[in-house]
């Protein structure tokens, strides 16, 4: 009996140890190959070219940076979109809370693609959505909005919003609510049972939202794709092209290795910053 | 073709932009574990031919056909069936030709093996199709079983530069890269030189495919394209970057430019002149124009790769689109510049709007100062492309 019980969890993991070596591990390993190698597809020979690494860095600064700015900023607007939202619905949505839950997972039965791409027609010039922007000066008269930055960061608000506000939403939903009772019983101002109670016990839903929404934003390709311009691109649209126009495989992979070191260790900075926040909050409660 | 378009349907063509975007995605995760499996297995390029087809009797068995999207007449009735109905022939045709250079890095790990993936018949471009040549990747065609290409072969199309003689292609459908104007919105743009014009900051967009675009805004400089440097590549390269960053040039497109026309976000852009065709049967106030510095030829071209299974039954299609009869069928749908001969008396009884297209039936005096497209050398290739590259991702 005791034998089989050892031996029941590591069946359990099995498939999803086979799932993870097979189809992230070994073509990690592979890439890691191709990033060492130098020609391009056709002239292709290993020869530990540590070379394409410091070339993705100084060819690709500018994409790197801008996609990390629009990442950044499209996370923020998120957040600030998503908490008031979460909040709503966690705690004042009342019999409409199901509804409202159904309403921000809804635009996914739409396929990501479609969905981006009805951002054309919404931010197109003649579109009434513009017309406004431009009524109220935020976008000069002879202006556009579709095909620049904005749209861009516009399109990935949009379409990473539902991975911020969940998370926030499930964190928010388990707060025992006797707790923000007991804060008001000690004279706390609703203000101050906010900031002190329900904002850090929401901490790790925040945290969540927050890195599911950078990590894939950082990556995103299909948004500065169809929405921006050429000054516009993303380190994705790099990659895609050396990829697939310019077969230039070393570069490309080496490109995909660096991205990932770079979010790894701004993941690992945030986690242990908002970890330690978290923490100090739950020493003042 | 170009970079990123077949031919266009007048229904089909937002879809089949999304299509191929999704299928791009796509094919990029199949890309990379295709590269994991066939990392063992790279070698050197070879040179040279990759020898001739060797036809074995009476066409039969099966055929699989690589084209670009949307460029032949679909259904029940189009001419994959009708070519199955009269030879017994089973066809398998995939629309798997987005990008000349995509395909290129598909096919070449296998073409580099002597396979073809299945494949019998491919349709690329001009370049591509010298490209693959001259890599040992394509067989010469025994002429024995094309008679009606041989027959029926336009004579403009006959003694292309990179072909001389026609032993290794065989031209699928034609066109012309110039400029596509709303001409509510932009009357006066006539040339690829007006699209640099400030009156139109913002309202224009250039095609992606660095043969057709550079080439063409080289005419503005007064450079010939079949006669450029290197460094008139670079300089009219320098002069789009610069269009770029004063905002003039919208974006990049390939031919979903159409929905720019379509919805007056672009005024102008360099197209093509099928699409615009298509594009003007739903507005008349889309057109395309002959730039005064004249445009560029290409041709999409059917070719035989090496390791293709029953060429037998390729040349039988091929022989088979160059009856005007079905060159007709197939130019009705993509309103492209048809390489058959006898097409157009056929449009004239049954549709003569159409045979009187300029755009279909170019008269040798209407294409006078095209260039063909132009070719880049071994050398010339690289630090161009990487250029061009650095302004698209800019």
């Amino acid at each position: 009996m005791a034998e089989r019980r050892r031996i029941v969890p590591y069946f359990l993991l099995g498939p999803g140890t086979v799932w993870l070596l097979l189809f992230f591990v070994v073509p990690l390993f592979y890439m890691g190959y191709l990033s060492l190698e130098s020609g391009i597809v056709g002239s292709l020979s290993f020869s530990w070219n540590w070379g394409n690494y410091s070339d993705a860095l100084s060819l690709y600064d500018t994409q790197f940076l801008r996609s990390f700015l629009y990442s950044g900023l499209a996370t923020l607007i998120c957040l600030l979109v998503s908490y008031p939202l979460a909040y709503t619905i966690a705690f004042r949505a009342g019999r409409w809370r199901n509804a409202l839950l159904f309403a921000v997972v809804a635009p996914f039965f739409t396929t990501y693609l479609i969905r981006t791409l009805a951002w054309e027609t919404i931010l197109s010039d003649q579109s009434p959505a513009v017309d406004a922007l431009r009524l109220i000066g935020l976008v000069p008269a002879d202006g556009h909005v579709l095909a620049t930055g904005s749209a861009v960061i516009a399109g990935l608000v949009y379409n990473f919003l539902p991975f911020m506000i969940l998370p926030i939403y499930a964190s928010l939903e388990q707060i025992d609510q006797r707790l923000i009772e007991a804060a008001k019983d000690l004279y706390a101002s609703s203000r101050a049972a906010f900031w002190r109670v329900t904002l850090p016990l929401s901490a790790p839903g925040i945290v969540a939202g927050t890195l599911l929404t950078f990590i894939p934003a950082s990556g995103d390709y299909v948004n500065a794709q169809f929405l921006g311009s050429a000054g516009n691109q993303m380190i994705g649209n790099v990659i895609q092209s050396l990829y697939k126009t310019q077969l230039d495989y070393p570069a490309a992979a080496a490109l995909s290795f660096v991205l990932m070191a770079i979010i790894m260790a701004v993941v690992l900075i945030y986690i242990r910053f908002a970890g330690s926040e978290a923490l100090m909050g739950e020493d003042k409660l | 073709m170009g970079s990123s378009g077949g031919a266009t349907s007048r229904t089909g063509r937002l879809i089949g932009a999304m299509r191929q975007k999704r299928a791009r995605a796509l094919a990029l995760a199949l890309g990379v574990a295709a590269l994991a499996l066939g990392l063992a297995a790279c070698g050197s390029g070879g040179g040279g031919s990759g020898g001739t087809v060797e036809l074995e009797g009476e066409p039969s068995g099966k055929l699989t056909i690589s084209n670009w999207p949307l460029y032949i007449d679909p259904g029940k009735e189009g001419t994959v069936k009708e070519f199955e109905k009269a030879t017994g022939i089973d066809v398998k045709y995939i629309e798997d030709v987005n990008d000349n250079a995509e395909f290129f890095g598909k096919m070449q790990p296998l073409l580099e093996q002597g396979e073809s993936g299945g494949r019998s018949v491919f349709v690329v471009t001009d370049w591509m199709a010298k490209k693959m040549h001259d890599l040992g990747y394509l067989q010469n065609l025994d002429k024995e079983g094309i008679p009606n290409v041989e027959k029926n072969l336009v004579s403009s199309l006959r003694n292309p530069g990179f072909d001389p003689n026609r032993d290794f292609s065989v031209p699928w459908q034609s066109g012309m890269g110039g400029v596509i104007v709303r001409t509510d919105l932009a009357p006066e743009v006539r040339s690829v030189c007006d699209l640099f014009d400030p009156k139109y900051k913002g309202k224009v967009d250039f095609l992606s495919e660095l043969r057709e675009t550079v080439p063409l805004v080289m005419t503005c400089e007064g450079v010939n394209p079949e006669e450029a440097t290197e460094e008139d590549w670079m300089n009219s390269i320098e002069k789009i970057k610069g269009a770029v960053e004063s905002g003039q040039i919208r974006r990049f497109t390939g031919n979903d430019y159409a929905r720019d026309l379509t919805s007056g976000d672009a005024v102008a852009v360099i197209g093509w002149s099928g699409d615009a065709v298509q594009l003007q049967a739903d507005n008349p106030n889309i057109e395309w124009r002959m730039p005064t510095e004249g445009c560029s030829l290409w041709s999409d071209n059917m070719v035989i790769p090496v390791g293709a299974p029953n060429p037998t039954a390729a040349e039988a299609w091929m022989n088979y689109v160059y009856q005007p009869q079905a060159a007709a069928k197939i130019a009705e749908y993509v309103n492209y510049v048809t390489p058959v001969e006898g097409v157009k008396q056929i449009f004239e009884k049954t549709e003569p709007e159409l045979a009187e297209s300029e755009l279909i039936f170019p008269s040798a005096e209407f294409t006078a100062k095209c260039f063909t497209q132009a070719q880049l050398s071994e050398e010339e290739e690289q630090p161009v492309t990487r250029a061009w590259n650095a302004v698209l991702n800019g």
